[in-house]
């Protein structure tokens, strides 16, 4: 079912045209990983359908234009996790997690241990590393009940263990029904997970569909302006592991 | 309370606020009551000032003189003072006016982001010193000491009358609660406040305004007064955390006790003679500030 429509999307920043006229659909219970080169307006296209960037065409959300929700509507309906928040002021994890939905919350345990911060809690977020907060922040996203998550690169700063942790929790999110869209920089992790893709191309075009049909030689070549060959050494490990012959 | 009973008795003579009769019950509740009310309310609005300014410019060493108000102010109430040296009440209506004027023109780059502000506050506060440099230059020699006075606090008066004064510290207080949680999650930074439901435009706005508006009332009152709305938040969190249900009552209560501590030392050290407060607020409050720092850290 989908629950966010995209019609003639055009973003803009800087003067710079990132978007131009993107139409799509956001369906409920299916990951969409948006990838591309850097700079072409991937973490801008999720601050717009988080309606905290002005976009130009429509943004539905179930059925009413983004810009007529009111700031508290759209926070019960989607959950963004993007920069790290900082540190000046010594919040606790804690207290962070209070924030986005309070101890009190029925899955506060759940989220707190699948992320392993048990031992954390009482630390200040600027006394841990980027891979510990990151972990923080994506535990904080379980805490919101939204039906739409939005992500910024979740795995950036997370060790592979985390990384696992994390793709995991994101599948079954998606398996319980929420929409879940998600930047990736990593096409095995991307192929890990992802129902759909929408892929940049730096010239403001996105071409977007099934996993299958979009991470192609072909495609994937065209946007990032790589030879797959040499990217072997990035592909072949999931060449080998997977055998998906979209990426080989 | 027993602070209230000390700093109440305290001075060039110690008076038990209990048994004062006469003269001694004349300087106790005519005198000192209501310079100690003056402190404790200007002490607790500068620190409320701070705590809201931090956040708001999302940066610890903000304070309520950072975006230029008082420097402003200080243009205003010497302008008073020359055009008027004989009036009491025109250096702090020129003081209010000056604050105001500050205001209006920080206002003017409020839409843009934290930083920017910042930059537009601190550049302005340098045109303020220098527009105030050059009217003390041309100020007669006999108002440079009422000026000098001014510039480095002064609790022995206040034109705003002191039930006006404590109103604006409950009003105060009252704003800052309801906005409490909204100020933990811009702790978060912009972006995640506005994802968590706070429309973060609007709380900037309401926060730039009520804090110039909150200092403006304090250097009025006082006269610049430095230290307390920078350290006194800091202290706050030291002690209870960072969260604002706490930090900001205990700012409110701690700012004040803090400048009328400071006043009492002023007024009793060198007694009969008293010193700048300002100087006194720095002097108690870094070594305080710092103990607990290093405290906190190890």
């Amino acid at each position: 079912m989908n629950i966010i429509g995209l019609k003639h999307v055009t973003l803009k920043r800087g003067g710079r045209t990132l978007v131009t006229g993107f139409s799509n659909v956001i369906v409920k219970g299916r990951v969409t990983v948006i990838m591309g080169p850097n700079g072409t307006g991937k973490s801008s296209l999720l601050l717009a359908l988080a309606g905290m960037m002005p976009a130009t065409g429509k943004i539905i959300l179930r059925g009413r234009p983004l810009n007529e929700h009111s700031r508290a509507e759209l926070a019960r309906a989607i959950a963004w996790q993007g920069d790290l928040p900082p540190t000046e002021f010594g919040l606790t994890v804690a207290q962070r997690l209070q924030l986005a939905g309070g101890e009190h919350h029925t899955d506060f345990s759940k989220s707190v241990s699948l992320m392993e911060l048990g031992e954390l809690l009482g630390r200040a977020l600027g006394d841990l590393s980027s891979g510990e907060r990151q972990r923080v922040e994506l535990a904080a996203l379980m805490l919101r009940d939204c039906p739409v998550w939005l992500l910024d690169e979740p795995t950036a700063h997370l060790d592979l263990r985390h990384q696992v942790i994390c793709l995991n929790m994101l599948r079954r999110q998606s398996e319980h029904g929420r929409a879940v869209v998600v930047v990736l920089h990593d096409i095995q992790q991307a192929v890990s997970i992802a129902d759909d893709v929408m892929l940049f191309d730096g010239r403001g075009n996105i071409a977007a569909g099934d996993v299958a049909v979009m991470l192609t030689r072909e495609r994937l070549q065209a946007a990032f302006g790589v030879s797959l060959h040499d990217a072997s050494l990035l592909l072949d490990y999931h060449v080998q592991e997977n055998g998906h012959e979209s990426t080989q | 309370m027993l602070m209230f009973w000390l700093v109440l008795g305290a001075g060039e003579q110690w008076i038990n606020p209990f048994d004062a009769r006469g003269q001694d019950a004349t300087i106790l509740w005519e005198l000192r009551l209501p310079r100690l009310l003056i402190a404790f309310s200007v002490g607790g609005l500068l620190a409320l000032a701070g705590a809201w300014f931090q956040v708001l410019l999302g940066n610890p060493l903000a304070e309520p003189y950072v975006l230029g108000v008082a420097g402003s102010a200080s243009v205003g109430a010497v302008a008073g003072l020359m055009l008027m040296p004989e009036s009491a009440w025109v250096m702090s209506i020129g003081a209010f006016a000056g604050a105001w004027v500050g205001i209006v023109v920080v206002m003017a780059f409020s839409h843009l982001g934290p930083s920017r502000v910042l930059l537009a506050g601190v550049v302005l506060a340098a045109f303020w010193a220098a527009i105030l440099a050059l009217l003390l230059a041309l100020l007669p020699e006999h108002g440079l000491g009422r000026a000098f006075a001014w510039m480095m606090g002064d609790l022995s008066h206040s034109d705003i009358p002191v039930p006006l004064l404590i109103l604006a510290w409950v009003a105060a207080l009252a704003c800052g609660m309801l906005l409490s949680r909204s100020l933990d999650m811009l702790l978060l930074g912009e972006r995640h406040a506005s994802a968590l439901g706070v429309d973060v435009h609007v709380l900037r706005r309401r926060l730039l305004w009520s804090a110039s508006a909150v200092t403006a009332i304090a250097v009025t009152a006082a006269g610049t007064i430095g230290f307390v709305g920078l350290v006194v938040p800091h202290l706050m969190r030291l002690i209870f955390g960072t969260l604002h249900r706490f930090v900001l009552p205990a700012s409110a209560v701690g700012g004040g006790l803090l400048l009328m501590l400071a006043d009492t030392a002023s007024r009793t050290v060198i007694a009969p003679a008293e010193l700048p407060v300002g100087v006194l607020t720095a002097i108690i409050g870094v070594p305080v500030f710092l103990y607990l720092l290093l405290r906190r850290t190890s």
